[in-house]
């Protein structure tokens, strides 16, 4: 072979980043926020600080304040101070802020798209972009559909002749089922489906791309992982924070919208999912979306559902108003801060295992977990001999904080009974890996300029999703399942307790 | 994740088992001291260092020192001195503290020391304190002699084996000897000095990606390294790789004191290669350049940071960027090589090409 004939580039052979992102531009769209400066901009630094960005990379900030080049650079410098992982270096900033640029515009002010074109068509020249785009949506949502539509009228959501364009947005992807719809028509319009990536950052955690892992890297769990040994799944969310100021944002969202839509959704699917032959392509996102279409829709719910507020209470001895109370909250709000429900996946694998997802602000402690209980062994030999009845063997998957796996089983107690206690087998990433790992975003960000789409979800998944979870909403706008309130500080009402009980199981303790 | 505490380094009768008792009995204490239900002792490999005593104990510690908080490991390190007689042990555990959670994890090592004479017993004794089921890492220290008896007898056993060509005085026989281990014992041979340049590589490789950097590929003119005194075997491996990865054939070698030069054949298009000494020390690469007919790219340390500075030039403009050198130490470079090793093929190609570069 000659190096005429080269196809891939061939000094990147063996080495662990083995396909490297095109030289591109990346628009934000809303750089003046929060998730700009907080997530976006320290996962950018991140990733050129570890040689991970391409030569000719840039970013254009779009957003309505009238700033500079100098003016973005020097409220980015700030936000990559505070949140980056890894502290700033001033020699690497100034050479990765060489890269950042500012256009001001209103979201549907069409000159403001020609300004932007023009400007990236100097970049193209100035960094050697290559017409590579990657338009991010970091705004809310109500602005995706004329961002869209925009850069379709200005002609920048056509690729030039070998380069590409790809659109990030982030959730909520719809507030239901119609209103998703329509956004994606609107969307669909501009961009096709391939080119669309939807952010949802669960995905882009170690701790969840583990769960793959787990399963399908070991061969002692595969076996098992189904209806005949599962009894049941739990996913659970619980933070400690209230809404944090964004009262006015959680009105319009909830938690059902806000979380169980996408993040829990997700996480349900990558346990429930059969086996990939490969990650290439479409494979995880076509088995992820069988999962979905296998959930039966929720027949009663008032029963297999629960929704409640907190009420004032003490989070780690500090008291704390209700939701009710907060800035932003209507005093008559039905907005739920939590919510606990049992779907049922019905499928060869996992027909009458019951999946139990609950999420809640307000909870005692912060801890997203996946709980997997197993059947008891069928014959209860030991209480037959004086000893205890065992406790079925619990499989633990902390997906934060304090990440890692832990196996609950039984074990002989010393002594001359056969006294069985509960024992713990317990992996824990700080303790085995000793590295910090990438933020979610540094992940997330770096597979969309690579194309690579795998870990971002798909408008069938989404769909899905809303299609299972719309009529809940409708049938709590109609007053089933009635809200209920928790203290601040407690794992939640009485209702999700008494849900789990009817099935004869207890809610994982966290 | 803060640093290691040694909680005992004490002298010990050299019998495996005396010292898996005094392990015992350590962990012992440290339950009775009250840290039982906060500490964890995890190993997920076995990592043995081999060499002479005279500066062996201090690289190895030095990399014990951080080592296990990445790899959690028992370490091992048997040495050999003409001043000493007979065999001694001595051990001692590690500690820290995770970043979350408050809890120790602690790992252990063991120093065997023994006078040449008693070296045939080193291996065995070795083979004694390895935690069955986990993998074995060698870490050959100084001179690279693979086939001398302690180190035959573990690479036997061995998954993985550190050298660094760097400290062999004779880098041809230390390359062919890799490479004949290699073939001899399907071992993995791992080469830290070939670790230590994945950042020139990546930044190189960076050069050549997508349809334009394909495109430069077809327009070479000049690969060019410049080290520290002499020619080194980082600078050797980087031009092996180039010509290895690119398919070039290699004519008219001329070796001087300082420098290397030679013809690299892309078909019957000539590139030309240099490896030449720049003024400072040690002997680390400084700068590495690549010509094609329309561009040119220079990565080159910063000699007062961590730094490294990335320049492009093509016709009418250019790109300048700076980096961040990744950590080059011991310790770094062997934790990094654990975590993935997934480019032998490509450094056993390297190394074939660099041994040719010495040999025409």
């Amino acid at each position: 072979m000659t190096l005429k004939e080269a196809a891939v580039n061939p000094l990147r052979a063996g080495m662990r980043v083995n396909r490297a992102a095109d030289s591109c531009a990346v628009v934000v769209f809303g750089a003046t926020g929060d998730l700009t400066a907080r997530k976006l901009m320290p996962a950018l630094y991140n990733l050129a600080r570890e040689r991970l960005l391409p030569g000719g990379f840039s970013v254009v900030g779009f957003a309505r304040r009238d700033w500079t080049d100098e003016q973005f650079r020097a409220v980015m410098k700030e936000g990559v101070a505070k949140f980056s992982r890894e502290p700033l270096q001033e020699e690497l900033w100034e050479s990765f802020a060489r890269g950042l640029h500012y256009v001001s515009g209103t979201f549907d002010d069409a000159q403001a798209y020609a300004r932007l074109g023009e400007r990236l068509g100097k970049q193209d020249h100035a960094h050697g972009s290559a017409g590579n785009r990657l338009f991010y949506l970091a705004t809310p949502p109500d602005a995706y559909a004329m961002i869209a539509q925009r850069l379709g009228e200005a002609r920048l959501a056509t690729p030039q002749q070998g380069s590409w364009t790809r659109l990030v947005i982030e959730k909520p992807y719809g507030r239901d089922l119609p209103s998703a719809r329509q956004l994606d028509s609107s969307i669909g319009q501009v961009f096709r489906e391939r080119f669309i990536y939807r952010i949802d950052h669960y995905l882009g955690k170690e701790t969840v791309q583990n769960i793959m892992v787990f399963r399908f890297g070991n061969g002692i769990f595969e076996p098992v992982w189904n209806r005949r040994y599962v009894d049941n799944v739990q996913v659970s969310v619980a933070e400690t924070v209230g809404v944090e100021g964004r009262g006015g944002y959680y009105e319009e969202s909830g938690a059902l919208r806000d979380m169980v839509q996408n993040h829990l959704m997700q996480v349900l699917a990558l346990v429930a999912m059969e086996p990939v032959a490969s990650f290439r392509g479409d494979a995880v996102r076509d088995e992820k979306a069988k999962v979905f279409h296998a959930i039966k829709p929720i027949e009663d719910v008032s029963r297999d559902t629960v929704r409640a507020q907190y009420s004032a209470g003490a989070i780690l001895g500090q008291m704390v108003p209700g939701y009710r109370e907060e800035t932003g909250v209507a005093p008559d709000s039905r907005t739920e801060t939590y919510t606990a429900m049992k779907l049922e996946v019905e499928n060869w694998r996992w027909s009458g295992v019951p999946f139990y997802l609950r999420v809640g602000k307000r909870m005692p402690k912060r801890a997203t977990e996946v709980a997997i209980t197993f059947k008891t062994a069928p014959l209860q030999l030991f209480r037959q001999m004086g000893g205890d009845n065992p406790t079925p063997n619990l499989l633990v998957l902390r997906i934060q904080p304090d990440e890692g796996i832990s196996l609950r089983f039984g074990a002989k107690v010393p002594g001359t009974r056969y006294d069985v206690r509960p024992v713990n087998m317990d992996f824990r990433y700080g303790s085995s890996f000793g590295v910090a790992p990438p933020e979610a975003y540094e992940r997330l960000l770096l597979d969309a300029m690579l194309g690579d789409s795998t870990l971002f979800t798909r408008w069938d998944g989404v769909e899905a999703a809303w299609e299972l979870l719309t009529p809940v909403l409708d049938a709590w706008a109609d007053g089933a399942s009635p809200i209920k309130q928790y203290e601040a500080g407690s794992w939640g009402p009485d209702a999700a307790r008494e849900m789990i009980e009817r099935d004869g199981r207890d809610w994982h303790r966290m | 994740m803060s640093g290691i505490e040694r909680l005992a380094d004490r002298p010990i009768a050299m019998s495996p088992a005396a010292i898996e008792e005094e392990f015992t009995r350590i962990w012992r204490e440290t339950s009775a001291a009250g840290a039982d239900d906060s500490s964890i002792r995890l190993r997920t490999l076995n990592f043995v260092g081999v060499g002479p005593e005279t500066w062996t104990v201090e690289r190895f510690e030095r990399v014990m020192d951080s080592l296990p908080q990445r790899h959690p490991c028992r370490g091992v390190l048997a040495v050999t001195s003409p001043d000493r007689h007979g065999l001694e042990a001595s051990i001692s555990a590690h500690c820290w503290r995770t970043s979350t959670g408050g809890r120790h994890v602690c790992s252990e090592e063991v120093v065997l020391r023994a006078g040449m004479e008693d070296a045939h017993a080193l291996a065995s004794t070795v083979l004694a304190l390895l935690v069955p089921e986990l993998p074995l890492t060698v870490w050959v220290i100084g001179a690279i002699d693979l086939e001398a008896h302690v180190i035959g007898e573990l690479i036997d056993g061995a998954e993985t084996v550190f050298v660094d060509t760097a400290d062999a005085p004779d880098l041809a026989v230390a390359l062919r000897s890799l490479l004949d281990a290699h073939r001899r014992h399907d071992v993995a041979i791992c080469d830290l000095a070939w670790r230590r340049l994945g950042v020139w590589r990546s930044l190189v490789a960076q050069f050549f990606d997508g349809d334009e950097g394909l495109r430069r590929l077809t327009q070479l003119q000049a690969f060019e390294v410049v080290g520290g005194t002499g020619v080194s075997s980082e600078m050797l491996l980087m031009a092996g790789w180039f010509i290895s990865r690119l398919g070039l054939s290699l004519a008219e070698v001329t070796r001087g004191t300082d420098s290397l030069t030679a013809t690299l054949y892309d078909g019957s298009r000539g590139v030309s290669l240099k490896l030449s000494s720049g003024v400072t020390e040690p002997a680390r690469i400084r700068e590495v350049k690549v010509r094609t007919s329309e561009a040119e790219f220079v990565v080159q340390t910063h000699p007062e940071s961590n730094h490294m500075h990335v320049r492009e030039e093509w016709p009418g403009d250019s790109d300048r960027r700076t980096v961040e050198q990744v950590p080059i130490d011991d310790a770094s470079v062997v934790a990094e090589a654990l975590d993935d090793a997934s480019d032998l093929p490509v450094f056993i190609e390297a190394a074939q090409a660099a041994l040719a570069l010495l040999r025409d």
